[in-house]
């Protein structure tokens, strides 16, 4: 029936169940010879699964896998290799401390009498990373490579295995709007020698970018496959949500009041060099206004947070918050006016071994309400924690008790922000707050800062996602190697231009001063 | 029934009560096969002896010696359950410290050198202080604050050096103990405390009851005639009780725990992480000192001390004591009690068999070292209930931690 040669892989009824969840409920998927063919789902629709399924990590209850028409039987890893599947994974799949080499080669090692040939290997890597301008080094330790250089790596792992078919797993998560763009030109050039590619993603952009055609799910069921050329990415989201979904945010102008935050010369040294990593930066928010910090990753906004909410020292200038001067102030102190919504939601916004509830209280567990002479309330905490998990919609298996690492990502934020935004400060801080979430998450938190901002709070918004920089913001200040290189009106500059600056190529003086 | 059962082994606490006794019986399972391959290889030990090895090594506690006929006598033995207390209680104390400090993050394997401390520190008090100008009771108390406080600063410094250097606890911990050894030995070397002892005894022995200070009885003797049994039992409970309260319903407990768990968290959060890793390990330390101080100043124990000194089991030890009861402090009560039971069982098995001290100590630490594996017995049982969620739960954990939005983690 659907059994057609021009599929190269051919994915058929499947049914994947778990107890309690049909992950996977009769999907069909068809990947074409030479086409790169995007999964676009929300976060738990069954997409990874799917891919799973596909590379032998699971066995479905029902359904076939063919590859050029054939049924075959995929039981581990090792058989999709053999059918020359290949996967990059969401979460690299490397020894941190081996050599980007010995990382390629690593279970497809070339032998003669049981010693490893490796010039070998090396002229065959070197020749695939050459063709298809995969730039690495090949005697560096993978610790010591950036994240987008680990992806070229793991996409080498592939190539040097002679794979046919490729699945990438939501492989733009972690790369820098440069990278991404290269990945998509490579992922153009496999199609082109007539690999296949599956594509996983839930970013409209992308998909709509690089694919020919996609294949939608939601909650485990297949909801259809289209042509990118035939579709647009409200249809899409439609799909993927279910429901007609906002991808533009819909705000009213904003009405700037008095000013809440002021940083002056502020300077702050890095990590890694000896160079500040943050270096003479000034400006201002207003209240009832949404102030942008937009650039590309690693230009110092991290380093600017951290300078501003007390997680790093600053090493010059001044901080002034509501009017006080905050410059050597502790976190606790800061956070008196300020809530920070975090830019690494495991790492400072949560401890996931805690309950949900602890880490909802977990600035506020000392406040009157929730204790007495250092005894917690634990009454009054669960009720607050019932109240805001009711109020932000933040789902969990257990409710209250729910162990946070349990949580899905998009929850795990909910609760931060539900949290942060339920401390009800002037300020509000909020680093990457829809990194990784999908569509329908991403719409709500944008709703919740929108209507903030309406309340009068000032926001200082940092992203590196081009699109929510400008539907959200009110103001841009673009950054650049630590330094502010612009101030912009969202709605007197283009993208491409914002580019420009973000990439360093352009420079504006620097208005407030120069006024 | 069955589904209050169920609905019972799927909580925490309850899997980790089932992890821990379910190792204990491994290991008392282990320990009987060890005593039947002694009890075999040893001609000097019939089939009938090791049978009693092994009865002896569930039931220890309950021996009450031989009867006429020299078979093996059963019962209520006051002795041995009130020394089983007595043992206990360094083992409770020390057990707490390390429990305590891993509830916070901290591997306290420096449990052996806050001992020492607090034993040099309790001792020198105790019979420094003259009991004709001080009422006796009075000079305990100082001695055991003294003790406590000695051990805090001890375990306060590797936490310094964890807080403000980032250097490992564990290093910190191993150098902490042995310098404490040597000091120790140091500093009774040159004191004038020599041999204080009602006896005659040669070396360097120190007994508080020398200066006539020893823990009150608190009528535990009536209960448990001919054994060395005191009101320190009551007390090491007590402080366990107040662990648990601490941890579990105070701020403080909060964020010390917040700290354990994930110390940028609890930064961002506007804790003072430093302050609190180092007030994790000065609790610690105070609660192995208090185990020493309880031990020495119970009035039946002599400190021996000659110009060599190693490192005391008793902080090892808690160690096992902790693991066993998941860091839980109420658990620790039992495990601790549990340890000082094989104490006892180890006694038994020397006195009224012919296995040696030696094959003793080898059966018994084949137990302890199964029964700490409380940790891996937990993973396996929860290990057995999440492959079947997993499935679920974790619709592709591999490739993707994907979790299901909303039914997470949902009981299948």
């Amino acid at each position: 029936m659907e059994n057609s040669p021009q599929y190269v892989i051919e994915m058929l009824h499947i049914t994947k169940e778990f107890p309690g969840i049909r992950a996977n409920d009769d999907i069909t998927l068809q990947l074409k010879k030479g086409e790169i063919h995007a999964l676009l789902g929300e976060n738990g629709a069954g997409k990874s699964t799917l891919m799973s399924v596909l590379f032998g990590l699971y066995q479905p209850e029902g359904g076939e896998i063919r590859k050029n028409g054939v049924r075959v039987e995929i039981n581990d890893p090792n058989d999709a290799t053999a059918l020359n599947i290949g996967m990059v994974h969401q979460h690299f799949k490397l020894v941190d401390v081996f050599t980007v080499l010995d990382n390629i080669i690593l279970g497809a090692e070339t032998t003669k009498m049981g010693f490893i040939q490796k010039k070998e290997a090396r002229r065959k890597v070197e020749a695939l990373s050459e063709k298809y301008g995969l730039r690495v080094d090949l005697d560096a330790r993978v610790e010591d490579i950036t994240v987008g250089m680990q992806q070229r790596v793991e996409i080498l792992k592939m190539l040097y295995r002679d794979n046919e078919i490729l699945i990438f797993d939501e492989p733009t998560a972690v790369l820098t709007p440069q990278e991404i763009e290269e990945l998509m030109e490579t992922m153009r050039e496999f199609s082109r020698e007539g690999k296949s590619i599956l594509f996983i993603s839930h970013k409209l952009n992308e998909i709509m970018a690089v694919a020919d055609r996609v294949t939608v799910l939601r909650k485990g069921r297949c909801i259809g496959t289209v042509n990118t050329c035939d579709t647009d990415k409200q249809e899409l989201s439609n799909m993927m949500v279910g429901r007609p979904v906002q991808l533009e945010v819909v705000k009213d102008e904003a009405k700037p009041a008095e000013e809440v935050l002021r940083v002056e010369h502020l300077s702050v040294p890095s990590h890694i060099h000896r160079r500040n990593a943050v270096n003479d930066v000034s400006f201002s928010v207003r209240a009832g206004e949404i102030l942008c910090i937009a650039g590309i990753d690693g230009n110092g906004q991290t380093e600017l947070i951290h300078g501003l909410t007390g997680l790093d020292k600053s090493s010059s200038g001044s901080v002034t918050l509501c009017g006080q001067d905050i410059s050597r102030a502790n976190i606790q102190r800061r956070g008196l006016n300020m809530s920070h919504i975090p830019e690494d939601r495991h790492k400072h916004g949560l401890v996931l071994d805690f309950t949900l509830e602890q880490n909802i209280v977990l600035q506020r567990y000392k406040e009157p309400r929730f204790q007495r002479g250092g005894f917690i309330k634990a009454d009054a905490v669960r009720d607050y924690a019932e109240q805001l998990i009711e109020q932000y919609d933040v789902r969990s298996g257990q409710g209250p008790v729910t162990v946070a690492r349990s949580m899905s990502g998009g929850n795990q934020q909910k609760a931060i922000i539900a949290r942060e935004l339920d401390r009800d400060k002037p300020l509000i801080v909020a680093v990457q707050p829809t990194r990784g979430l999908d569509v329908g998450a991403i719409e709500y938190i944008h709703k919740q800062l929108v209507s903030e901002r309406d309340r009068g709070k000032a926001i200082l918004l940092v992203s590196l996602e081009l699109d929510e920089v400008m539907s959200l913001s009110d103001r841009i200040l673009v950054m650049y190697e630590g330094e502010i290189v612009g101030e912009f009106d969202p709605t007197k500059i283009s993208v491409s231009e914002l580019g420009l600056y973000m990439a360093g190529a352009r420079r504006a003086a620097k208005e407030g001063e120069e006024a | 029934m069955k589904a209050k059962l169920s609905a019972f082994f799927a909580k925490d606490g309850a899997q980790k009560l089932l992890a821990s006794l379910l190792s204990i019986v491994i290991g008392l399972a282990v320990g009987s096969v060890v005593v039947l391959i002694v009890g075999l290889a040893n001609p000097a030990i019939s089939l009938r002896g090791a049978w009693e090895g092994i009865r002896l090594i569930f039931a220890g506690i309950l021996s009450t010696g031989r009867d006429a006929a020299g078979s093996l006598t059963w019962g209520f033995n006051p002795t041995s359950m009130g020394n089983m207390l007595f043992r206990a209680t360094p083992l409770i104390m020390t057990g707490l410290s390390v429990a305590v400090a891993y509830k916070a993050g901290l591997f306290n394997i420096g449990a052996p050198g806050q001992y020492l401390m607090g034993t040099m520190v309790t001792l020198m008090v105790a019979l420094s202080i003259p009991t004709t100008v001080v009422p006796p009771a009075l000079v305990w108390l100082i001695a055991f604050l003294a003790g406590c406080l000695a051990g805090a600063l001890w375990g306060a410094l590797p936490g310094l050096l964890k807080a403000f250097l980032n250097i490992n606890e564990v290093l910190a911990c191993i150098m902490t103990n042995w310098i404490a050894a040597n000091t120790v030995t140091w500093l009774f070397d040159i004191s004038n405390f020599k041999n204080l002892v009602e006896s005659t005894k040669s070396g360097y022995i120190y007994k508080t009851t020398y200066n006539g200070v020893a823990t009150a009885k608190l009528g535990l003797d009536k209960l448990f005639p001919g054994s060395q049994v005191n009101g320190g039992i009551i007390i090491a409970i007590v402080l366990a009780i107040a662990m648990y309260i601490l941890m579990n319903k105070t701020t403080l407990g909060f964020e010390l725990k917040a700290c354990g768990s994930n110390r940028h968290a609890a930064r961002y959060a506007g804790i003072k992480d430093k302050r609190n890793i180092v007030l994790s390990m000065a609790i610690a330390g105070a609660l192995s000192a208090a185990g020493a101080s309880l031990y020495y100043l119970s009035g039946n124990t002599e400190f021996f001390w000659s110009t060599y000194q190693s490192l005391p089991a008793t902080g090892f030890n808690g160690i096992p004591v902790a693991l066993l009861a998941v860091s839980n402090p109420i658990g620790v009560i039992f495990s601790g009690i549990f340890m000082s039971m094989l104490d006892i069982v180890g006694l038994q098995l020397t006195n009224l068999t012919a296995y040696n001290e030696y094959i003793t100590d080898v059966i018994i630490a084949t137990i302890v070292y199964l029964s700490a594996f409380a940790l891996v017995i937990r993973l396996m049982i929860s290990g057995r209930k999440k492959r079947r969620m997993a499935q679920g739960g974790k619709t592709a954990e591999p490739p993707a931690p994907e979790d299901e939005d909303g039914k997470g983690g949902e009981p299948a």
